[in-house]
């Protein structure tokens, strides 16, 4: 049935779980693509024939726009949902993508990624004015209740320089009373836990 | 040196900067830790922690983390080492040291600029004298100057027999420092403990609490527990610890003025030395601690009677003993603790309990004291592959606070497995006559294919252990002499490496907790070339490689004959 | 929170986009072609010759059903999907929370309701069955999601639908939501989901 290669795509999409991305599928793309040209040309050619007086191709004609429209939905769902899904990523992983991940994209859309980070860094720098010096939007996802946290060091990070030029050593087990806004996203990494 | 204003020379010192904290393996540590954990939060001390198991740990820890910081405070760690030679550390770092270990080490007391002791001066030191340990080195200069220099033979002989003079009260002097040395440094013992000292800070400024109290009720608590403080000793610091929960207690308890349920309540109150009995089922708990375990030799069969007989005594029916105790009978439950004592006395169990504390809050938690060491220690103790010891560390760490119940209990029931284990090995080795005495101390070896051998190489668990072999060995013995004898227990550490972990305690006779044994190891491991590695703060517990351990016991039967 | 994925953009609702909305406009209709499509006989596995001839049963999926039946020219007549039909609405009015629903079709509710469409005499049963169907499920669904924490829930969520797990797991993040902040851990910054669930799978696929 026309339209199953396409589905398949979305099926694709569909199972991979929250959080990752299967691979581009450049050759099932191809294939979706190749499926539209045929259907497209045989239309043009019915209907061709039917200005020509040939009677009864209508249906044929119907059924194959129908299949055409169907897997042009298919292929821009496919490009819409796996953008959605690395937008999100941008927000959850931050502006650098573990490679894996990165792997997975295809050419455009790591272009993408890198210009969405681009706009969403000049549009954070933009808050508050020329002179305001902007705001991290994906700091403080939750309301901050107190300056310093303490946090738990899940994994060996190596050296980390906090912003007033202090070097500390994340070590795994060790623990640390830290500024909030300094540690915010190596919790969300997963590297501190934080410590209520 | 000491300090004796803890507030203003160390508080107010480090308040404003990055502060490294390393903490010990203990659950008084631990205790210590989270008091000042506390007060640091409330004045945006940044610090960092590092769970500590041993000397060559401190060593890394330090050099790990030692960039850019200029404060220090070791916990229950380092005190009875000489820490500017082991460490090495640049000039403008300052150690601060609360450590219970004793003794402490000179060059730590008589350093003034690097290294704070912070120690209650209450405390029973027997410092020796500064003249008689140190001397500027003068003296040792002009025996090379005199040898070079080319004076008039008159004036030399002149010199000489000064030189010589000085040479002989030289000598003096340093036999009589050695001799002071030897005294000071032949038993190590414990001071008062760190979390008290912690808590006495926080009192001091006022950021005092009753989950500061409690923290600080639960490390004097494990001191007791593992034999690291003397009753006297331990009768003062309840009594001040006393006070301290009348004052933040105190509340007239009307109906207007009822607390919630939520908050925390402690009280003092006389406990008895069953472990975990709240927890557990009465029974059980009868089994598992050691005071009333040896009293009725609960390993023999008569013994298991005499137990059966005491409960029937009590008038406690067997089926709501082995129950939970939660789930016994109401009316049971309030009258067992007059009960118990009442045929405590009876049957010769006169010693059945200790001043402690009891924490509430909520309609669940009643938790004392003693229980929470258990627990606690438990956890940090757990032998389980789920987590690196240092990981364990850290659940310890937290099973502390409140809003961390759920660790607690499961680290309460990993106590209960400590316990069976030790109760376990004690009553195997009771049975099969293992406890040797070897003439000058009693001695135990958990051989390697013990299953539960990973349990003892923790080593608090093979202190508990040690306690308990040698009470029930004591128990056990018609020899009066038993009870003179101290107590080496080995058992097994790593397989792979060979290794295994040595413990000593003092004879059950003595009332104090000086134990002799950390020099006699060393001597012993001198004498024979032993493999043995000196790592932990508590020198009289060592590693050693297991195949040197019978020349080193040979050697150390010899030394203390 | 800020992010702009809102959690659940293509499941509640249908859009162009949607991948729920596509697979579920992908399940299959019987059909029956009215007038013969020429050339296109290889659609049909059973069929023999080029053509699709007239009168030629066969499965669709929705979209190319609906595309061949509209008003003006029916190419295609169809039937109800069994599930849909008298002896699964009987079923269903009998006792609808022991059907697996999962099993009568993974978008049970939104393909009904596609399946209005088509203008159907029962139709309007079909509405009413539906409708008697979520609500009868509805509140058991509501109490299983909001009394068990922590618990492993497939055997609950297998029978349902893909509606119907959407609104388990909402009760279930309400559920855990609670009980964090309950026990005063609402504040506490979590490791985002994405990144845990991206640790865990790289574990798994190291060992």
């Amino acid at each position: 049935m026309y339209g199953e290669k396409a589905v398949e795509l979305i099926r694709q999409l569909h199972r991979s779980p929250d959080g990752s991305l299967p691979p581009f599928n450049e050759d099932g793309i191809r294939q979706v693509l190749e499926e539209m040209r045929v259907l497209f040309e045989q239309n043009q050619a019915d209907v061709n024939k039917t200005v020509d007086g040939a009677p009864g191709l209508f249906p044929g004609v119907q059924l194959r726009h129908a299949a055409l429209e169907r897997n042009k939905r298919c292929l821009l769902a496919y490009m819409f949902n796996r953008m959605e899904r690395l937008r999100a990523m941008r927000w959850e992983f931050g502006s650098v993508l573990p490679p894996d991940i990165k792997y997975n994209l295809s050419e455009q859309e790591i272009q993408w990624f890198s210009r969405y980070n681009k706009s969403l860094a000049a549009y954070m720098r933009s808050i508050g004015g020329p002179s305001g010096g902007g705001l991290d939007l994906t700091q403080d996802l939750k309301p901050p209740k107190s300056l310093y946290i303490e946090v738990r060091c899940l994994m060996d990070h190596g050296e980390f320089e906090t912003e007033d030029g202090t070097i500390l050593l994340l070590k795994k087990d060790s623990q640390h009373f830290l500024q909030r806004s300094q540690c915010e996203h190596l919790i969300r990494q997963g590297v501190l836990e934080h410590i209520l | 040196m000491f300090v004796t204003d803890i507030r203003k020379e160390f508080y107010d010192k480090v308040v404003h900067e990055r502060v490294l904290v390393l903490v010990a393996f203990d659950v008084d540590a631990l205790c210590a830790c989270k008091i000042l954990q506390y007060l640091f939060q409330c004045d945006h001390v940044q610090y960092t922690i590092v769970p500590i198991t041993g000397r060559q740990e401190l060593e890394n820890a330090f050099l790990e983390h030692s960039e850019q910081v200029k404060y220090v405070v070791m916990i229950n760690c380092g005190g009875n080492i000489n820490i500017l030679e082991t460490l090495q550390p640049a000039e403008h770092v300052i150690f601060f040291i609360a450590d219970s270990h004793r003794p402490v080490d000179l060059v730590n007391v008589y350093n003034d600029d690097q290294v704070k002791l912070l120690m209650p001066t209450t405390d029973d030191f027997d410092i020796p004298a500064y003249d008689d340990l140190f001397k500027d080195d003068e003296s040792d200069d002009d025996s090379g100057n005199e040898s070079d220099s080319s004076a008039p033979s008159g004036k030399r002989r002149r010199l000489d027999e000064e030189v010589l003079e000085r040479r002989r009260e030289r000598r003096l002097w340093e036999e009589k420092r050695k001799q002071i040395l030897l005294d000071y440094e032949e038993f190590s013992t414990y001071g008062t403990s760190s979390a008290m000292i912690m808590f006495d800070l926080a009192w001091k400024m006022s950021k005092d609490s009753n989950d500061l109290l409690w923290w600080g009720i639960v490390g004097l608590t494990d001191q007791y527990i593992n034999n690291r403080v003397e009753r006297g000793k331990y009768m003062t610091d309840v009594g001040d610890l006393h006070k301290h929960t009348l004052r933040l207690n105190h509340r007239n308890e009307d109906d207007d003025n009822t607390v919630s349920v939520d908050c925390m309540r402690i009280y003092f109150d006389e406990e008895l030395k069953l472990a975990l009995y709240r927890h557990w089922s009465l029974f059980e708990s009868l089994k598992h601690s050691s005071y009333p375990a040896c009293k009725f030799k609960m390993w023999t069969v008569k013994g298991q009677q005499k137990m059966h007989e005491f409960l029937a005594d009590m008038g406690l029916p067997l089926v709501q003993v082995k129950q939970k105790f939660t789930s016994m009978d109401m009316g049971l439950k309030e009258s067992f603790k007059g009960l118990f004592t009442a045929s405590c006395e009876k049957y010769g169990l006169d010693d059945i309990s200790f001043g402690s504390f009891i924490a509430q809050y909520g309609y669940k938690n009643k938790l004392c004291a003693a229980d929470v060491v258990y627990a606690v220690n438990g956890l940090m103790e757990c032998v389980e592959a789920e987590k690196s010891a240092t990981g364990y560390f850290l659940e310890a760490l937290d099973c502390l606070s409140r809003q961390n119940v759920k660790k607690l209990l499961r680290g309460l029931d990993l106590a209960k497995r400590q316990l069976t284990t030790i109760m376990q090995t004690v009553h195997s080795f009771i049975d099969m006559k293992q406890i040797i005495s070897a003439g000058p101390f009693l001695y135990a070896y958990i051989p390697e294919g013990h299953p539960d051998v990973k349990f003892f190489s923790r080593p608090n668990c093979l202190g508990m252990l040690a306690y308990f072999m040698q009470e029930a060995y004591v128990a056990t013995s018609r020899s009066r002499r038993s009870t003179l004898l101290p107590m080496v227990v080995a058992a097994p550490l790593n397989a792979e490496t060979g290794s295994a972990l040595v413990i000593g305690i003092p004879p059950k006779a003595e009332e104090s907790t000086k134990n002799f044994f950390g020099r006699a190891f060393e001597q012993a491991a001198i004498q024979t070339n032993s493999r043995t590695l000196h790592d932990n703060f508590d020198t009289s517990i060592i590693e050693m490689k297991s195949e040197d351990r019978s020349k080193f016991f040979d050697a150390l039967i010899s030394l203390l004959s | 929170m800020f992010a702009p994925c809102v959690k659940y953009p293509t499941r509640l609702r249908e859009n162009y986009f949607s991948i729920d909305d596509i697979l579920t406009t992908q399940e299959k209709v019987p059909c029956k072609f009215q007038s013969s499509v020429l050339g296109l006989g290889f659609l049909d596995p059973g069929a023999e010759g080029t053509d699709l001839a007239a009168g030629t049963a066969m499965e669709l999926p929705y979209w190319l059903a609906r595309a061949l039946c509209s008003r003006k020219r029916r190419i295609v007549t169809v039937e109800m999907p069994k599930p849909y039909r008298e002896g699964y609405r009987q079923i269903l009015s009998a006792d609808a929370n022991v059907v697996d629903l999962h099993k009568l079709g993974p978008y049970y509710y939104a393909f009904g309701i596609y399946l209005q469409s088509f203008g159907q005499p029962d139709a309007g049963e079909i509405s009413n069955t539906l409708l008697q169907t979520f609500s009868t499920r509805f509140r058991r669904i509501m109490d299983s999601a909001q009394n068990c924490l922590n618990e492993d829930t497939t055997a609950v969520t297998g029978k349902l639908d893909e509606l119907e797990r959407v609104l388990f797991r909402v009760g279930q993040e309400g559920l855990t939501a609670f009980h964090c902040w309950q026990s005063g851990q609402s504040a506490k910054i979590v490791p985002s989901t994405m990144v845990t669930n991206y640790r865990k799978r790289k574990r798994q696929d190291g060992d």
